[in-house]
């Protein structure tokens, strides 16, 4: 087992109160909680990447990077017009 | 050497991930929590960049990894900030002011406070 896949796996448990956080408490608290569970997986993407040895697999990190940028500013809008 | 350095910087970056969740975990207001995410998205991102770039050098890879961190350090910035604007705007709820409604813009438009007494 290299350091990479060691660190994704003690990484990847993270989410679970990650998610605990998602399906709990008032809107504001779950959206910060998407928030931070798009970035983990971001990270996690790009430890799996390495530890798989599959570089081309960089390419879903970056898209998930690119497509949680774009779902936090919807939501965020969503948020400010709806949610009041 | 470079092995320990690259073991080293990736635990850091799941140490500094893994703080932040649990201290997000501990703070019970939403733009308190909102400041854990930053951690993750500046440093643990540098430093598993970093680790790449050391493990293997300058391949299309490590500036793959070099354009995603500079996209989580920049989506950071602007989603947090879209986020609390959009917390603080459900909070107040006039976010615009009324017909006629003076809105102080600078920090000497506000009304003079008078001063407590000593």
């Amino acid at each position: 087992m290299n350091v990479w896949l060691l660190a994704s796996q003690v990484m990847i448990f993270t989410l679970v109160p990650l998610t605990w956080l998602c399906v709990r408490g008032d809107p504001r608290h779950r959206l910060v909680a998407f928030y931070m569970a798009g970035v983990v997986t971001t990270l996690l993407l790009m430890l799996l990447t390495m530890a798989f040895n599959r570089m081309p697999l960089m390419d879903l990190a970056l898209t998930m990077a690119l497509m949680s940028f774009g779902g936090g500013i919807v939501f965020a809008r969503f948020f400010a017009r709806h949610l009041q | 050497m470079k092995t320990i350095t690259i073991e080293a910087l990736v635990a850091a970056a799941v140490l500094i991930t893994w703080l932040c969740v649990l201290g997000m975990l501990r703070m019970r207001d939403p733009f308190q929590r909102m400041h854990y995410i930053a951690p993750p998205a500046s440093l643990s991102v540098l430093f598993i960049m970093l680790a790449i770039f050391l493990q293997d050098g300058l391949k299309p890879e490590s500036f793959k990894a070099l354009f995603t961190a500079l996209v989580l350090v920049g989506m950071n910035t602007v989603v947090t900030h879209a986020a609390a604007r959009a917390f603080r705007m459900a909070e107040a709820k006039g976010w615009h002011p009324a017909k006629g409604e003076e809105v102080p813009v600078k920090a000497t438009d506000e009304p003079d406070v008078a001063e407590p007494a000593s």
